[in-house]
């Protein structure tokens, strides 16, 4: 049986700024490997994430470290099996791709606009703060039904709980700002259980309560929303913008099919996917791929890698809606695909980013060099100045 | 074991023999049956294990639930009047011979 093998020549700030060369190096290692500055077992290659999600029994979602659990409570994101499946289907009616069209698709429209007309006139913006963030964050807060919360906060609380979800260092100022997060959100959670109880609706919150799902319950899970919801939709929002600004003969041709949104959205989230890392834990001794893992093993499945994986993308780098039509997986795989899929795909592919695109006459990079992007275990554009043709 | 015939959109076929108690969706990727993705693996979340059953096999199952309903409505392939996900299937012994086809686009 082969030892695992360990990359520990790269640094944390390496794998920041750019993992992708090192998972490369990792796909070619083998299937497990130990990069030190992670501290983790992660596993890279496409076939084997698939593998590892075709079996929840053996590769737990739930753990007792979990940092997820410490900054939110217990939540269906760290469950397994029927306990999981229980509040999982607790929430669906909300995010359902029906739901989705019929119910969210005209309030996000106006959200959209809205954001749009506050800056439209300016010129230049940077897209991170100007647009994806309080798209993302006033499109959470609907679909949640958390009332008038401002974008603001959400985005605050958002980054507190992900800031504590990663601090593994055990900082005390970071724990604290969680800790603060957390108090807020079900505060704003108390204050609108009134109103969900008389006005039973779609969001998240009411569809909860209609399950008679318990507090705790409701606490835990509405705060992994929050934690997960922003990030993600705000990240692929600006990821698809900047593979269309860098990429004009695909925006030309979006622009005349619409139709095409679909598949930069898929090929956006593709090539620089929002959630690149999540972890499992090893619940009994088992052979991933000719690797012996132990039982009490935590590895990381590397969805960012996995969707780089050169034998199932050619030319992975490359951001290329007209790729054939395959499976990606950036939404995660088995019990735990992403709850909110449906919602995003509306969200970014057929409202934030056409609508972007069409109202703002000749929109460019500001300066090519000026894009930032960086992460690894959640990774997007960090900044996004461009400019366009203001009326 | 019951036998179940998976029919391509291109029409090619394949017969394979499973075990009753698993679902469609397992059925079809345990012999790597094209065209099934099952990318949430019978989270019933994804809509890509799409398939579209025998009337008479359809009318004898219990209608999809809520949420199949409206999944169904979303598969890349349009849906069919006897449409179902195939993750939402368990395979009984009263489907052996059962002729099961993939939609294509």
């Amino acid at each position: 049986m082969p030892n695992i093998p360990v990359i520990g020549d790269v640094t944390m700030s390496d794998i920041l700024a750019n993992p992708y060369p090192i998972y490369a190096r990792a796909q070619q290692m083998g299937p497990v490997v130990r990069v030190e500055a992670a501290n983790l077992m992660l596993v890279t290659r496409f076939d084997d994430i698939m593998e590892v999600e075709r079996d929840p029994v053996t590769y737990s979602s739930e753990n007792p470290h979990s940092l997820v659990v410490k900054v939110c409570g217990p939540n269906l994101m760290r469950k397994d099996g029927e306990e999981h499946q229980v509040e999982r289907k607790a929430v669906e009616p909300s995010l359902r791709p029906g739901t989705a069209k019929r119910c969210w698709a005209p309030k996000l429209e106006d959200i959209v606009d809205e954001i749009i007309e506050a800056f439209e006139k300016d010129g230049e913006a940077d897209l991170f703060d100007a647009y994806a963030s309080p798209m993302a964050a006033r499109a959470l807060v609907a679909v949640l039904g958390l009332g008038d919360v401002d974008w603001q906060t959400v985005a605050r609380w958002s980054q507190a709980m992900m800031d504590g979800n990663g601090n593994y260092g055990n900082d005390p100022e970071i724990a604290r700002r969680a800790k603060q997060a957390t108090d807020e959100i079900e505060q704003a959670i108390d204050a609108m259980i009134p109103y969900h109880l008389e006005n039973p609706n779609e969001s998240a919150l009411s569809s909860l309560l209609q399950a008679d799902q318990s507090k705790k319950q409701i606490y835990g899970n509405v705060k992994v929303f929050i934690g997960g919801g922003h990030n993600e939709p705000r990240d692929a929002i600006l990821t698809l913008v900047l593979g269309l600004l860098q990429n004009p003969d695909q925006l030309a041709k979006v622009k005349e099919d619409p139709s095409l949104w679909e598949k930069g959205f898929e090929e956006a989230v593709r090539w620089i996917s929002p959630i690149g890392m999540y972890p499992r834990l090893v619940t009994q001794d088992v052979e991933l791929s000719g690797v012996q893992l132990k039982k009490g093993d935590q590895i990381g499945l590397c969805i960012g890698a996995a969707n780089h994986d050169p034998t199932h993308f050619d030319s992975p780098e490359k951001f290329d809606i007209f790729r054939p039509k395959q499976p990606h997986l950036a939404f995660g795989a088995g019990a735990h695909f992403c709850a909110g899929t449906w919602v995003a795909r509306i969200l970014v592919s057929k409202l934030a980013v056409p609508r972007l695109f069409e109202r703002l006459p000749n929109l460019r990079l500001k300066d090519p060099e000026a894009v930032k992007i960086s992460g690894w275990v959640f990774r997007g554009p960090t900044s996004l100045p461009v400019v366009w043709d203001a009326k | 074991m019951t036998i179940i015939t998976f029919v391509q959109p291109s029409g090619s076929k394949a017969t394979v023999e499973v075990t009753e108690g698993l679902s469609l969706m397992e059925a079809a990727l345990h012999n790597g049956v094209e065209g099934i993705l099952a990318e949430c693996n019978g989270a019933a979340a994804c809509a890509t294990c799409h398939v579209v059953l025998p009337k008479e096999v359809y009318d004898r199952l219990d209608a999809p639930e809520d949420h199949e309903e409206d999944m169904l409505d979303f598969t890349t392939a349009d849906r069919q009047p006897c449409s179902r996900l195939s993750c939402q299937v368990s395979i009984s012994e009263d489907m052996n011979g059962m002729v099961v086809h993939i939609p294509g686009e």
